[in-house]
């Protein structure tokens, strides 16, 4: 019984070690939580996606020319494509041929010119052109004046002594009055791919080469206008950024400038120095003919001393918008913009724009001075230069010209 | 030398000598030892009966008592055996005493709960003890951890030297609300305001009992001990002699999970006391520890605010503004969209404005600098030193003088606001002591210097700033900045832009360990805060004058009567590093004076009224109570009941602190100066925590007043079952108010106060008293139980519960709704007795754990330690000891933020162990 009894207990201590032994056996680690895990997208890359679409056929030659295939189907990187359609890359082949491939020329030879003529660096700076960073659907470009800007894929340093990875060419999609890329209408959107989304353009989107100083100071029609920015800067170092011809002729700026003809450069010469003779002597026939002789003298006129450099200055900048407007980004009922005079003068109501819309396509579009009666118009001819006349794209801005100079006041 | 120093201490003590004459005619001479192992038995009482003459054994048990006449009857007693009577007749022949071990509970003396001995059955209050036989037989590797078994008590362990016992909640790394008193001496470092453990005290061989007090203590100890007093003892060299020698030789960090590889870890110590005459005993002190230490390695991720925080998914690798727990260096953080990008956009390169505008949907780009992990920058070393030494003089009889010497050095880590590796501290404590029986007159100083500790997070922050500063042109965060927007404008996802972003601002960062590495972090953590280090200079001291007298017999027919008084003085002196003490050290003074009344009512009722005044310089003086009465319901059955109230002052860095931690955040203090210093009147201080929730909230600075703690408590203690089983339960309750706390403030940076100045502006952390109260209970129950053949087995269990805590009011509680010991052992079984073990077992419940430096929840750590010891035949008392704490190696944490602990596992040699 005796032992009985010590055996019961020192198997209850035994039993109780065991438990201690068990319990301690078992403490959890402090509280982890779960790192998200990072997988690939699922289903067709943008190039992938690309090639499948029969309308992109042409456009996809010219990924494969530019050596971009492989980077668009890297699903680590995200991209927004603009993808002009068949029509839009026959119309750049019979451009970029310079019409030896016109349009109805068959797809085959067309192809073939992608493939094997066009210069690989052409075929890649466009493509790196109509690509941005990101995913951007078309629900977040803002339908706000004038576009939402964005830089693209193309970095023209490349190559380049002083080569900045993150200079970019800019695009300038809209929401504005339908889907645009820079003046271009989206024919359709948000075509998802697994790194990105496509966007279908009307025509080819062609990154600008050249800076506007290079067309206002080579336009024969610009010559008044040149004339106006060289005596506006008078006295400014041209190097900086305080001179109109460095804004002009630099990467950084990014305006519109409303480029009054030389007509109408002349017709307000007319104007003025007729009113002023007019008024101190009340001669119409000595008024008219000094007028005519004002005009007789060309541009050069306005580098005299009946004009002050303030009055030539506080012209040119009325005539340049702080930001890139496509016409199809101008409101359709006329609305006021500030211009750049209104970094002098915050308070002046800027300039009334509007444009017209006939189907998907701008057929006028006017700018109105403040003190100008009438509004003058944006001649519509958005072909490139020498021709064209608005939505001229450079690289740091945008030209419409017009047949009025814009009056502040 | 001995004679020189003996002659000294007389001379220096002559003024108040009165040396008694005695008619001492006859000596016997005798010898008593264990009647089992026939060992001589050390430290054992031998007193002549009915007269107040004794004297103790030496370590082989030998002894001489000089007596008036024979023949004598003297009493042979010590803990732990039977009392026995021996009766001298014949002088010549030598007295051999079998001394018979006995196991009885409950019969152990305390002085702490009343500050005179009683039975611990008839303690008024709760309290626990710990003698050197239980440390002999305990488990633990360190004598101070043995206070971890003991019912209601929490641990939360920074390091391997550095744990901080409470009771009753409220626990941290720094506790300001529990008291630790060695020889009677607060062993807090002044500077800090809180026991730096057991890193400067009492080696192993030197503690006679530790005495724990749960709850509130002030009203015999002062300001402080509102959760608890541990009192340490020591061994008066009269009663303890001999050489001791203990090493314990250890291995750490084994197992697969193991932080470092398995590493040695040493402890010697050793104590040489010696009576050198029945007037003169001296004893020597010294105890080495040297390991490496336990590791914070909590990397989880954290959500840093400037109160509380959280903890939050997230990694290195996928958060760019990971802030690990363990990680320092990575608290730097900035928006790169405000920092860098938006200047980009803005004027550099103005056509990426609106791609920059997009990315991360336009919110905050938030990023943080690559960190380094603690085993990175803290010292893996630890070593602990401690030297000790007391030469004691019997002035008469009744008057023992003491001159005793504590002096401590070592790293360990400490967490506080952030982790301090504490490196080359050292603590000094000298006392003078005169103890009567009737009274005692105590003077002493603490020395503290902080050596070269460091804020392990300021360290590193500014080792980052050293190698690649982050907000200059061309510094980490443009270099990050642009490399990020380059990668996201070729296409590259959000991550794996950060990835690039962090690899290409990360070249050039010294690799942990390498020569650059801690040349550079060196001259950092070396430089003094004041001048962009991480130097902490603290050389703050304490000076305490005390004293008590016990009237009883004077006054006893009536009622018993104790009154005291002290007078302490801190001088903060940190050279402007720590403290506001720039333009000198700043001294604080504080005075108090108890009385205690108690009367026993017809041996039934114990009642005790005592009351303790105490005035700091800075604030108003306090009154605190405490009333108890003991109800005796049968012989070695109690039950007692206690009101008592306890309070603290703000301690010196709550009133004086003055410590930039980086980013335009400051610690600072309540004391009103640091209005005027931080221009209050000019530039307002707002609410942060408001502001970040968007409303403008003024923060109005009010003086501080000191926290304070009623509680009622009632309990019971009896030995049931024919004195085999000890039960003792308690239950209390508690309101604190005017709770100490910090609240965090914020200067506007411009003109107005804005939102962004949560960013910009100065932010000021300032202790507050919360108006709120809070109330705490709980309960503790402890069952111990004699088996048979001198096995035992032990269980308590408590329970500690904060409640009403206000929405938003961090508490830092700290304490699980449970916690539960078991141990199973015995002292000695198996041939000749030689043979002991003992496993313990522990369970702390799981809890939200808050803290200044991070807060999270903890599981439920459930740990197991065990030994087992041989005593060695014909060998004076040596035991040698298998020994392993957390023997199942089961990583813990007992705080977030803190060290993880794993298992230890020893073997230990010990020469003459008492």
């Amino acid at each position: 019984m005796k032992y009985i009894a010590k055996r019961i207990k020192i198997h209850f201590l035994l039993a109780i070690t065991a438990m201690m032994f068990i319990l301690s056996s078992c403490n959890k680690d402090l509280e982890q939580f779960a790192t998200p895990v990072v997988t690939a997208p699922a289903g067709p890359a943008l190039g992938e996606t690309i090639a499948t679409i029969a309308d992109d056929s042409l456009y996809y030659r010219m990924i494969v020319r530019a050596g971009m295939l492989s980077a668009i189907n890297n699903k680590a990187n995200t991209f927004t494509m603009f993808v002009p359609n068949n029509a839009a890359m026959r119309q750049f082949v019979a451009f970029a041929s310079g019409g030896a491939i016109p349009v109805g020329t068959p797809d085959a030879i067309v192809s073939g010119f992608i493939a094997n003529v066009l210069p690989v660096a052409n075929a890649a700076g466009i493509v790196n052109y109509n690509m941005m960073a990101q995913s951007i659907k078309t629900a977040s470009i803002p339908n706000t004046f004038p576009n939402f800007f964005y830089p693209t894929n193309l970095n023209p340093t490349a190559g380049t002594p002083g080569f900045n990875p993150l200079v970019r060419l800019l695009t300038f999609p809209s929401t504005r009055n339908g889907n645009w890329v820079n003046n271009i209408p989206l024919l359709a959107t948000n075509l998802m791919a697994a790194n990105g989304v496509i966007h279908t353009a009307a025509a080819m989107p062609a990154p600008p080469t050249k800076v506007l100083a290079q067309r206002i100071f080579a336009d024969p029609d610009m010559t008044y206008l040149a004339a106006a920015i060289q005596r506006a800067d008078s006295g400014v170092a041209p190097t900086t950024s305080a001179s109109l011809v460095w804004v002009l002729s630099n990467f950084g700026p990014n305006i519109t400038v409303f480029a009054p003809s030389n007509a109408a450069f002349q017709n307000l010469v007319f104007g003025l120095v007729y009113q002023q003779v007019f008024a101190a002597t009340g001669n119409a026939a000595l008024a008219t003919a000094t007028a005519n002789g004002a005009v007789a003298a060309g541009p050069a006129f306005l580098n005299t001393n009946n004009v002050s450099t303030q009055l030539v200055k506080g012209i040119v900048v009325y005539h340049i918008l702080g930001n890139r407007a496509f016409t199809n980004n101008f409101p359709t009922t006329a609305t006021s913009y500030p211009t750049l005079l209104n970094s002098a003068i915050p308070t002046h109501p800027g300039v009334s724009l509007t444009c017209t819309f006939t189907g998907p396509f701008i057929s006028a579009a006017t700018v109105k001075g403040a003190a100008n009666p009438t509004a003058s118009n944006i001649a519509i001819n958005p072909t490139p230069e020498p021709n064209g006349t608005s939505d001229q794209f450079f690289v740091n801005g945008v030209i419409h010209k017009i047949n009025q100079v814009l009056l502040p006041q | 030398m001995r004679k020189v120093t003996s002659y000294l201490v007389a001379f220096l003590l002559a003024n108040i000598i009165t040396i008694g004459a005695f008619a001492q005619n006859v000596t016997i001479n005798g010898n008593v030892r264990n009647s089992i192992t026939r060992e001589g038995s050390g430290a054992v009482s031998v007193l002549e009966k009915g007269i107040d003459n004794g004297t103790f054994t030496d370590d082989k048990g030998n002894f001489r008592l000089t007596v008036k006449k024979l023949p004598v009857t003297l009493l042979i007693s010590s803990v732990g055996y039977e009392l026995q009577e021996v009766t001298v007749s014949n002088a010549a022949n030598r007295v051999q005493v079998e001394f018979k071990p006995a196991s009885s509970l409950g019969q152990e003396v305390v002085v702490a709960a009343s500050r005179v001995p009683q039975k611990i059955l008839e303690s008024p209050v709760s309290i626990e003890r710990i003698s050197a036989a239980n440390i002999r037989n305990s488990p633990v590797a360190s004598y101070y951890d043995a206070v971890t078994s003991l019912k209601g008590v929490d641990v939360t362990t920074s390091s391997l030297t550095f744990k901080t016992p409470t009771t009753r909640g409220f626990n941290g790394s720094g506790n300001t609300r529990f008291n630790q008193l060695v020889d009677g001496m607060d062993n807090q470092a002044p500077g800090l305001n809180f026991s730096v453990a057991s890193i400067i005290g009492l080696s192993e061989l030197d503690v006679d009992n530790m005495e724990l007090l749960s709850g509130a203590s002030s009203a015999l100890y002062g300001a402080g001990g509102m959760n608890g007093t541990l009192l340490i003892s020591s061994k008066n060299p009269f009663k303890y002699q001999g050489l001791s020698v203990l090493i314990k030789e250890g291995i750490m960090h084994t197992g697969s999970t193991s932080q470092r590889p398995a590493s040695p870890y040493h402890n010697w110590t050793m104590r040489w006391g010696k009576k050198v005459s029945e007037k003169f005993a001296f004893k020597i002190n010294a105890e080495l520890l040297q390991a490496k230490d336990w590791q914070g390695r909590d990397y989880r991720n954290y959500a840093r605010a400037a109160t509380g925080g959280n903890v939050k998914a997230g990694t290195r690798a996928s958060d760019p503004n990971y802030d690990g727990i363990n990680v320092y260096g990575d608290e730097t953080t900035a928006d790169i969209r405000s920092a860098v990008l938006n200047t980009i956009g803005a004027t550099a390169a103005p056509f990426l404005k609106n791609f920059i505008d997009t990315l991360n949907s336009g919110a905050p780009i938030n990023v943080s600098r690559t960190g380094y992990n603690e085993n990175e920058v803290t010292n893996p070393n630890t070593v602990n030193f401690k030297l000790g030494a007391s030469l004691h003089y019997k002035v008469t009889k009744h008057t023992e003088a003491t001159f005793a010497a504590y002096w401590g050095t070592g790293n360990t880590v400490y967490t506080g606001s952030e982790r301090y590796s504490l490196k080359d501290f050292k603590m000094g404590q000298y006392k003078l002591e005169l103890n009567n029986r009737y009274w005692n007159l105590r003077a002493y100083t603490t020395q503290e210097n902080a050596g070269e500790s460091y804020n392990t997070t300021v360290a590193t922050r500014l080792f980052n700033e050293s190698w690649k500063p982050s907000a200059v042109a061309g510094g980490w965060y443009q270099q990050y900045s642009l490399a990020y927007l380059g990668a996201r404008l070729t296409g590259a996802t959000d991550a794996d832009a950060h990835t690039l972003a962090r690899s290409q601002a990360d070249v050039g960062r010294p690799v942990a360990g390498s020569a650059q590495f801690t040349q550079a972090y060196d001259s950092i953590r070396k430089k003094p805060i004041k001048t962009g280090g991480a130097l902490l200079l603290d050389k703050s001291d304490l000076y305490t004058l005390e004293g008590n007298y016990n009237m009883s017999h004077l006054t006893g027919k009536w009622v018993d009567l104790l009154i005291g008084g002290s007078y302490r003085q801190y001088v903060l002196n940190s050279e402007g590093t720590l403290f506001a003490d720039s333009l000198g050290p700043i001294k604080i003074s504080e005075y108090g004076a108890y009385m205690q009344l108690s009367r026993k009512i017809m041996d039934r009722l114990h009642l005790t009224v005592s009351g303790r005044y105490d005035k700091n310089e800075n604030f108003k003086g306090r009154i605190t109570p405490r009333a108890t009465a003991l109800i005796k319901i049968k012989e070695n059955n109690n039950f007692r009941i206690s009101y008592q109230t306890a309070y603290r002052f703000p301690s010196n860095q709550q009133q004086f602190i003055n410590l930039g931690i980086g980013s335009n955040v400051f610690l600072i203090g309540g004391n009103p100066g640091f209005r005027e210093f931080y221009n209050f009147a000019g530039k307002p201080t707002y609410d942060f925590d408001a502001l970040r929730a968007g409303s403008v909230v003024a923060f109005n600075p009010q003086n501080l007043k000191p926290e304070s703690l009623s509680s009622f408590e009632a309990g019971f203690k009896g030995l049931m079952l024919q004195g085999k089983l000890l039960v003792d339960v308690y239950g209390y309750f508690g309101t604190y108010k005017d709770f100490l706390g910090r609240k965090v403030t914020v200067q506007q940076s411009g003109a107005a106060i804005a939102l962004s100045d949560t960013l910009n502006g100065r932010r000021l952390s300032i202790p507050v008293n919360s108006t709120d109260k809070v109330k705490t209970y709980g309960f503790g129950l402890s069952l111990d139980y004699r088996l048979p053949l001198n096995f035992t087995i032990g269980a308590n269990v408590a329970s500690d519960i904060l409640t009403d805590v206000p929405t938003n009011f961090v508490a830092y509680f700290n304490a699980p709704k449970y916690k539960a010991n078991v141990n199973l052992g015995n002292s000695g079984f198996g041939p000749g007795k030689r043979l002991g073990f003992n496993v313990a077992y522990r369970y702390q419940g799981a809890f939200l754990f808050q803290g200044d430096f991070a807060t999270g929840n903890l599981p439920v750590v459930q740990t197991l330690d065990a030994q087992v010891s041989l005593k060695l035949p014909k060998a004076n008392k040596s035991i040698i000891k298998l020994g392993a704490t957390n023997l199942l190696n089961q990583y813990y944490y007992n705080a977030i933020g803190n060290a993880q602990v794993g298992g230890l596992y020893y073997v230990s040699f010990g020469y003459n162990i008492y």
